[in-house]
């Protein structure tokens, strides 16, 4: 049975975690099942559950269709912000917000990094009254920057503006400033998928669940799920099922056979534009056409222009951003940043936000308030949607989910989830010692210890053994081998685009011209497949990502895109690749 | 009029070469402009004249094993002068290519330093000497070669074996090129082969066959050094095919320099523009360039080999990249070619022509080539007539040209064609 299915599980579950008693009041008189709780979709949510779940004792499996953070987690505008979008129609969701990037912060500090932002306000009709309100709003909103540590706003003159910022244009009339922190929503769900699974969560990516099965009372018995590279099923009792698949969420309860429109989501696509470098210093809003709030941020090691918000009826394993919406983005952020239009766009990327349905409303003012919904009121007790959401409050949702659970079992555990570190948040290490220990350089170094934190010192103790992964696979990012092959065999990685989910390799400018095929070997190996599936895999990374990079294509990047065809077509092979196998 | 036609020739790839040389024979006077680095410069070593992959599926199609194709006399004569490359035989099997990305693959030819696995007996044995680079990985790219299928059709064994071949400091580290660049060095490639005696010893003394070494592409950056190896070890020695950028680029560039010194007058110079005045044709130089070449030149011809995108002779300019502020921007086609001249542009047997967008075509589809059509980036280029002219005393090579395979052997072949029309035309 382990062997049917990708299954990664630490082989000593941390011993101060030992399970506490179990009480199976709730279930008594049930068959004894498998696991107690299914969870499907491996996106912050999910990984949240399971991390709680299994942190107060249940036995918890996960499954993820494509990839963890496939979806909005890991598309987002990269951000646990405080919500100040919603202070004005939803100021519970930004309170709840501020609060818990304060948590994220305390057990996760790695992976969080400041972005200030300016708001420039142009000149037009009531524009210092509009300044003059901003200023009252922004106050309101300061009210909660403690619980995040950000700091309070500032009012800037025109003049202060453009010296933070040489590169704004326009007639300007004042600005502000207010403080928010990035995060890497891919991290964060791998932290939390591996946190659940050194607490004995089996996690299972590249595996759909195909039936969720039910008895004759309607209550959830089991889910049928299959292996989307080896094609290998199985099924698993279980008493419960969470349904955490965010825009899939209709489709997954569909899965239970139940109406779709019982777990019914309003899919909300956004776009983002990723940009060669940090083209500025400071995040900076401005609006778009139809005056929706935009903004151009520095993040990691790059720049991100977002985002739009237009309901997605697509196909959700391949939204992919359109050149208008590139040209819409970036003509908007134009306005107060002409020199964003010659700008390198190295690629765009793309995800379909969950939010809370409702009809007759515009996308930007839906709710992003998040609701569990227990499917017993649809006869089919066991199951749970959990609908809406975002990622600066997932821990609260989680939180909420598995309290329902704990009710449901009787657990009496509390929720710590709060207090206790994410792998890789439990101490700091200094990235220049590490660089110097591991021979690489510094910017590699602080790279590898913004994403994996303290666990940098498991990478590290792996090139000590073996000093040839120290190499860079990836040199955009980087990425070492050391990296590549501590994701593939910890971190639930099977493909090349597993990997840069986890490490961002091949997201740089070469678009993995460079690094695909030698990742796509160091997968194979790793994972026993034979060479040329790796190879196939490099290709399929190429093709996807080519096509989020071509709907932004500039002078520097055409010529880098045929350049990388050729380099594909001289080492792969493209038709050879779709005829060969 | 001279008694001798006077020929320009923008673009020193492997398109501009044989312009240049074509033209030099049927009796021109030949003035070429270097713009420095194309895709010729950054090409790989495999030499094809058809993309191999066509053939390789044609081939499998029709159930037919894989064979050269014949050439034409003057583009063998070509190679031949050039003394970089080394083509197979027509009518007998390819050449057999190991590429860094860890598949084999045929080709028509290939840069010298290459070894082809075509010419190794049946139940050979290559071995890749492990060094630490990021690129080479021996162990998994002995691995995922010998997993190819061509390698058990070739009847060939690949293995890895232990090297200490690098030599000084950071050399883990140091482009692939400088290197091969370090390999020119006579006194530091016989420290390579004395390395790789050791390693032929080592593995024999395991009772380990050895028939041929397999090395990343490092083997020198004027002249290939694999056969001095090879000759000192006794079996074969040659380079993968690498990226692009390596070192065969570099030994191409060097073997041009020796085979047009002679022939041409070079001008270090980008081109600005080609323009027809008084009946003449004069070539501008663009203004950045080096002082002493900015005068203009007159020509009796003209070839533009000038690339393909990837070459940097047409450009990809999106309609809104160079706007002015509020100003709609102009229903344009993206692409332009790098210079001004009285040509056009188009794709797919076409003009490209105005767009009824204000912001240009859609470019979601363009990007990624799908099965075996090219993508539009690949594709687009100068529209020519016969004989590659593309206006009257202006003519197209290589890359440049529309809807023609980025092969080399196809770019020296429209080199020649273009050159020696060129030469010949009188008004």
């Amino acid at each position: 049975m382990r062997r049917l299915c990708y299954t990664q599980t630490v082989k000593e579950p941390r011993a101060a975690l030992a399970r506490a008693p179990r009480t199976l009041a709730a279930t008594s008189g049930e068959s004894p099942r498998d696991v107690d709780v299914a969870i499907i979709g491996g996106g912050v949510n999910g990984t949240g559950v399971a991390r709680d779940a299994a942190m107060r004792g249940l036995r918890v499996a996960l499954f993820e269709r494509n990839d963890l953070a496939f979806g909005a987690s890991g598309n987002s505008s990269g951000m646990i912000h405080g919500g100040v979008r919603y202070l004005t129609y939803d100021p519970e969701v930004t309170e709840k917000s501020c609060r818990d990037s304060g948590h994220i912060q305390a057990i996760a500090p790695h992976l969080l990094f400041r972005i200030p932002f300016l708001m420039p306000v142009p000149r037009r009709r009531h524009a210092r009254i509009l300044a003059v309100l901003m200023d009252a709003f922004f106050a309101a909103y300061d009210r909660y920057q403690p619980l995040k540590r950000g700091k309070p706003h500032t009012r800037l003159t025109p003049e202060e503006l453009r010296q933070l910022e040489p590169g704004i244009e326009g007639d300007i009339v004042a600005a502000m400033t207010f403080d928010e922190w990035g995060i890497d929503g891919g991290r964060l769900c791998a932290a939390n998928a591996l946190d659940a699974a050194e607490r004995g969560a089996k996690v299972h990516v590249g595996v759909t669940v195909e039936q969720i099965e039910r008895d004759a009372d309607g209550a959830v018995t089991a889910v049928r799920y299959r292996d989307r590279h080896d094609g290998r099923g199985g099924r698993l009792t279980t008493h419960v099922v969470v349904n955490a698949t965010g825009a899939w969420a209709p489709i997954t309860a569909s899965l239970g056979a139940l109406a779709p429109v019982h777990a019914r989501v309003r899919p909300g696509k956004g776009i983002h534009v990723v940009l060669d470098r940090r083209v500025s210093n400071y995040a900076v809003m401005a609006e778009s056409i139809d005056r929706r709030a935009i903004f151009v941020e520095p993040w990691q090691n790059v720049s991100i222009i977002g985002t739009t918000d237009d309901d997605y009826y697509g196909d959700l394993d391949q939204v992919s951003a359109t050149t208008e919406e590139v040209r819409y983005l970036v003509e908007g952020i134009a306005r107060v940043l002409p020199s964003i239009r010659s700008a390198r766009i190295i690629g765009t990327y793309a995800g379909v936000r969950p939010t809370l349905h409702a009809w007759g409303k515009l996308e930007d003012q839906l709710s992003r308030e998040h609701e569990i919904i227990d499917h017993t009121a649809h006869g089919a007790p066991g199951l749970y949607s959990m609908i809406g959401g975002k990622l600066a409050s997932y821990r609260l949702f989680a939180e909420e989910m598995t309290d329902i659970l704990a009710r449901r079992f009787s657990l009496s555990s509390r929720c710590t989830t709060h207090r206790s570190p994410l792998p890789g948040g439990e101490a700091e290490v200094s990235p220049f010692a590490l660089a110097e220990r591991i021979g690489v350089d510094a910017v590699a170094a602080r790279r590898l210890v913004y994403r994996h934190g303290a666990r940098a010192e498991r990478i590290a103790e792996r090139i000590a053994r073996r000093p040839r992964e120290a190499l860079a696979v990836c040199t955009c990012e980087p990425v070492t081998e050391a990296e590549v092959r501590h994701v593939v065999r910890h971190e639930f990685a099977r493909t090349v685009g597993d990997v840069a989910r986890r490490t961002r390799l091949g997201l740089g400018p070469c678009g993995g011209v460079r690094c695909a095929a030698r990742c796509g070997a160091i997968v194979a190996e790793e994972r026993e497949l034979a060479p040329g599936a790796g190879a196939h895999q490099a290709l399929e990374f190429l093709r996807r990502q080519a096509r989020t990079r071509v709907v932004g294509l500039g002078p520097e990047q055409a010529q880098q895109e045929a350049l990388g065809i050729a380099t594909v077509r001289a080492q792969l092979g493209i038709a050879h690749d779709e005829a060969g196998e | 009029m001279n008694a001798r036609p006077r020929v320009v020739v923008i673009g020193a790839g492997a398109a501009g070469t044989a312009a240049c040389y074509a033209a030099h024979a049927a009796g021109a006077e030949v003035v070429l402009f270097d713009g420095g680095p194309g895709a010729t410069s950054l090409s790989t070593g495999a030499v094809d004249a058809t993309p191999w992959e066509q053939r390789a599926a044609a081939a499998a199609t029709l159930g037919l094993a894989l064979v050269a194709e014949p050439l034409p006399a003057e583009v063998e004569a070509f190679v031949t002068a050039l003394g970089c490359w080394q083509l197979v035989p027509a009518g007998g099997p390819p050449a057999w290519l190991a590429t860094e990305s860890g598949r084999l693959r045929s080709a028509r030819g290939h840069d010298r330093a290459l070894l082809s696995l075509a010419g190794l007996p049946h139940g050979a044995r290559v071995v890749l000497p492990r060094v630490e680079r990021a690129e080479w990985d021996a162990d998994a790219l002995a691995r995922a070669l010998a997993a190819d299928p061509a390698a058990r059709a070739l009847g060939v064994a690949l293995g890895a074996a232990d090297a200490d071949l690098l030599r000084l400091h950071g050399e883990e580290r140091i482009p692939a090129a400088d290197l091969a660049a370090r390999h020119d060095d006579p006194e530091r490639l016989a420290f390579l082969g004395a390395r790789l005696e050791r390693v032929v010893a080592d593995e024999r003394r395991r009772d380990r066959r050895v028939d041929a070494l397999l090395l990343g592409p490092w083997l020198g950056s004027r002249e290939a050094r694999a056969r001095e190896l090879g000759e000192r070890l006794g079996l074969c020695v040659g380079e993968v095919l690498g990226t692009l950028g390596g070192a065969p680029g570099l030994r191409l560039e060097a073997a041009r320099a020796r085979l047009l010194g002679p022939r041409v007058d070079l001008v270090p110079a980008r081109v600005r523009s080609v323009a027809r005045v008084d009946g003449e044709l004069v070539v501008r130089p663009a203004a950045s360039s080096r002082a002493g070449a900015g005068a203009p030149t007159r020509a009796d011809a003209v070839v533009l080999a000038t690339g393909g995108l990837a070459g940097g002779g047409i450009r990809y300019v999106a309609a809104e990249q160079d706007a002015p502020r509020g100003a709609p921007a102009r229903a344009r086609v993206p692409f332009a070619l790098s210079l001004e001249a009285p040509v056009r542009l188009g794709v797919h047997g076409e003009d490209l022509d105005i767009t009824s967008s204000t912001l240009g075509p859609s470019l979601d589809e363009v990007g990624w080539p799908t099965s075996a059509a090219p993508s539009l980036l690949e594709s687009v280029g100068l529209r020519a007539g016969p004989h590659r002219e593309l206006a009257p005393g202006i003519f197209g090579a290589g890359d440049a040209l529309a809807d023609r395979p980025r092969t080399l052997l196809g770019a020296v072949a429209t080199g020649l064609e273009a050159g020696r029309a060129a030469a010949e035309r009188r008004d």
